[in-house]
Order: structure tokens, then C-alpha cells, then sequence
């Protein structure tokens, strides 16, 4: 770690701490995890039907959005949000892509907990993210 | 779950961690933390704020806010904005805040991810 010497105090200067961010963002972006959803998003880009799957039930999650939260949905809606999630899943890709997408969720997870453990704040919370992200 | 890191991300976590706390807001906000923490007239007083913001929260969903809690709710935050301990530790939570989010723009700018997004535990 490099730091500068400031009434005997070791301060990092911003540079240096965007140094080592960019570090982490190179090793993150060297893990299997991130590497798989590359792969599966560039896979997902060449699947015209699995693109459009996708896209309809994220634009129903966002339309149902406050319902959701409220834990509100109907029995009907909660079946058409898990139809649009089936007719993704279904497509090889959009499996793939899920599998990637949760073990690349699941290590940026562990590595926020590891960050907000060290300095006492929530890091996802502290950057402005809510339970929709 | 627990997920096993790379010797090299697990590096480069530590040192981002080590440099975030070498970093100045991030040396500022403990500070002002303890302070806060060993003064029991500003620690009362930001609890009794926190505990009459949350009520009246409460109450505004329910529709039924009464004039006199709004004129107490004032007051209190009046108070707090006297208090140099708390504005101290507001100041600097604030600050540390503002850097972990131009921390994260650069990681995921990198990245091409919201990292924040990704590592986020909740949930609709």
C-alpha cells in the first residue's frame, strides 16, 4: 500500500485509492464468475428470441415493481411473472446466462460484505442501491 | 454460501480495503463516530431524532400526523443541527459515503457492472 505522511498520520491520497479500486476491478474481471457471464452474454446477444424473452419479463418485473415490494402481487400476476421467467429459462441461453449471472451476484456479494465488514457502512446501500437495484 | 476467492482477488480486496481506511473520509468518519459515541447528550439527542423521524414516517402512512409532532420533529432536528458532534459525524458519514460511490463508478466503469448493484443483498 502506498501512503503519504501527514502529521503522523498515513493518509492514502484519492489517487492511490482509485489505483488499488482499479486493481480489484481488473481481478474481479479476471474471475471464472465474471468470465462465465461475458461468455453467456455474449451468447445471449446472438439469441435474438432469448433476448426478447428476457426483455418481457424484466419489463413486467419493472411495470410490477411496487407491487413486488408490497408483496402484493395477485395469484395471476405471480403465475404471468413465472410463465415470462419460464419462457426464458427454456432457451439454453437464458439458463446459462441465470447460472452466470448468479455466481457472478454471489462473489460481488461476498466481496461487498468483505468491504462493508472493514469500514462499518453498507457499501451497496451507501452507493444509492435499493432492493431494485 | 461461501465463496472461495482467487489468492489474486483476495489480494487486491485486502488492498482496497487497506487504502479505503488509509483514505482521509475514511479516517475522519470513526473518528467522528467515537466522538458521537462518547457524547451521551448528542448521542440521546440523534436517537431521539432517528426514533421521532421513523414515528412520524410510521404515521404519515397511516394518514394521521398531527401539528404538534411536525413543531417537535423541527425542534429536534434544530437541535441536531446546533450540535456540533453530530454535525461532525454527519459531515463526515456523508463524505465517506461520496467516496465509496466514486470508488464504485470507477470499479464499475471497469467493469462494465454496477458492482454496487451486484453486491447488493436485498431484494423486492
Amino acid at each position: 500500500m502506498e501512503n503519504l505522511a501527514s502529521d503522523n498520520i498515513e493518509i492514502a491520497p484519492v489517487e492511490v485509492v482509485k489505483r488499488a479500486a482499479h486493481d480489484f476491478a481488473a481481478a474481479l474481471a479476471d474471475s471464472a464468475q465474471f468470465k462465465a457471464l461475458d461468455q453467456a452474454a455474449d451468447r445471449l446477444r446472438l439469441d435474438q428470441a432469448a433476448q426478447q424473452a428476457m426483455a418481457a419479463y424484466q419489463e413486467k418485473q419493472i411495470s410490477w415493481r411496487a407491487l413486488m415490494m408490497l408483496n402484493a402481487l395477485s395469484a395471476e400476476q405471480k403465475a404471468e411473472l413465472e410463465e415470462l421467467r419460464a419462457a426464458f429459462m427454456n432457451r439454453p441461453v437464458g439458463e446459462e446466462y441465470f447460472q452466470a449471472q448468479t455466481g457472478f451476484v454471489t462473489l460481488c456479494q461476498s466481496l461487498g460484505d468483505a468491504l462493508s465488514d472493514s469500514f462499518g457502512l453498507n457499501f451497496a446501500a451507501s452507493c444509492g442501491v435499493s432492493c431494485c437495484g | 454460501m461461501q465463496t472461495v476467492l482467487s489468492p489474486h482477488l483476495q489480494e487486491a480486496t485486502q488492498a482496497l480495503i487497506d487504502n479505503l481506511l488509509a483514505s482521509e473520509p475514511f479516517l475522519n468518519y470513526p473518528q467522528a463516530r467515537r466522538r458521537l459515541n462518547q457524547d451521551a447528550e448528542s448521542r440521546t439527542l440523534l436517537e431521539h431524532l432517528s426514533h421521532s423521524q421513523a414515528s412520524l414516517r410510521q404515521k404519515q402512512a397511516n394518514g394521521g400526523v398531527g401539528q404538534a409532532e411536525v413543531d417537535s420533529l423541527r425542534l429536534l432536528q434544530q437541535r441536531a443541527q446546533r450540535d456540533p458532534v453530530i454535525m461532525d459525524y454527519a459531515k463526515s458519514q456523508q463524505e465517506a459515503i461520496n467516496f465509496l460511490r466514486e470508488i464504485n463508478n470507477e470499479i464499475s466503469e471497469l467493469l462494465g457492472i454496477n458492482f454496487a448493484s451486484a453486491a447488493n443483498h436485498a431484494t423486492c
